[in-house]
């Protein structure tokens, strides 16, 4: 089996478009657990549930956003070892430093390319294969 | 004092995008075989525009290529714009504009940039209240983003070619390459 099919994956993104193409970078890159939350809260409920290795969850989401569900993860001792990547339509450097105070193990700037993600995700895991 | 004097016009280039709270307001683009979004929260009173061309042919785009990645960010953008200035995804709506097929480049990209937004407002559950997409002639669009009012005037064959010819010259700009590799070990 490779590294990426034994790594469970929880997307989260309010815009269904975004969660299909995520979906979609993932299975390229050889992921076959896949869950997907439509915001914050959603996605934190889920991690309580049963926690995922990796949350990849876009910033900015109604109810609770992605620096919400990064702090959220950090603190449930359940959930605090989940490598967490945040994906940000509107890149800019004060969200970058906050996610990273918060423990993101990355940041990836929408609209990105599947060797971006790629790379996003190895610079966490190590090479997916 | 006629609508004129009172309105203030703002125009949206290819690629970008424009929201407003301001009733005075009326956002304006020139479309060839590009696409523009106008979409509102007719409740919370607030309104934009995007304008983008996705390279590409339909296949790449259905595909979820990196063209489709681009339309769904500008796409975002502007719908995240609306959100942060109090709209609710639930309650917005959205007009389609433009896609013109042009005989001189015997191109049917437009047609698949209408195509694009209209499967991606599906996708997200927003409402399309109205379109006027394809055709051979382009379009001058204006917008009211609070009353949702659109108005637009057909291009002349001259025009819609010379603005088709500089929406090709100018592709769909890179990801902002800025803060898209960090990382933090």
């Amino acid at each position: 089996m490779s590294i990426a099919e034994k790594i469970k994956v929880l997307i989260v993104d309010d815009q269904v478009t975004s969660r299909l193409l995520l979906g979609d970078a993932l299975t390229q890159l050889g992921f076959k657990q896949i869950t997907a939350a439509g915001d914050g809260e959603q996605g934190y409920k889920i991690m309580q549930q049963q926690p995922h290795h990796l949350v990849i969850s876009d910033f900015n989401m109604p109810k609770m956003d992605g620096l919400g569900l990064l702090q959220a993860v950090r603190t449930n001792p359940a959930t605090k070892k989940a490598a967490f990547i945040i994906l940000t339509a509107q890149g800019d450097r004060a969200l970058v430093q906050k996610a990273a105070q918060l423990g993101a193990n990355n940041v990836l700037a929408k609209p990105f390319t599947i060797e971006k993600m790629k790379a996003a995700i190895e610079a966490v895991f190590g090479a997916l294969k | 004092m006629t609508e004129a004097d009172t309105a203030r016009r703002v125009h949206v280039i290819q690629g970008e995008y424009k929201v407003s709270r301001d009733p005075n307001v009326v956002l304006s683009t020139i479309l060839g075989s590009c696409v523009a979004a106008c979409i509102r929260d007719p409740v919370a009173g607030v309104g934009g525009m995007n304008h983008f061309l996705l390279p590409g042919s339909a296949e790449t785009m259905r595909s979820g290529g990196d063209a489709t990645r681009y339309g769904v960010h500008l796409m975002e953008l502007l719908i995240n714009g609306l959100l942060k200035e109090g709209a609710r995804r639930d309650r917005l709506e959205a007009k389609i504009f433009g896609g013109a097929k042009t005989i001189a480049t015997f191109s049917n990209v437009g047609e698949q940039n209408a195509a694009f937004a209209m499967q991606f407002l599906k996708d997200e559950g927003i409402p399309v209240v109205g379109s006027s997409t394809g055709g051979e002639f382009g379009r001058k669009l204006e917008f009211w983003p609070i009353s949702g009012r659109a108005r637009q005037y057909p291009l002349t064959g001259a025009e819609t070619k010379k603005t088709v010819e500089m929406e090709r010259a100018r592709p769909a700009p890179p990801p902002k390459p800025v803060e898209s590799s960090i990382e933090f070990f």
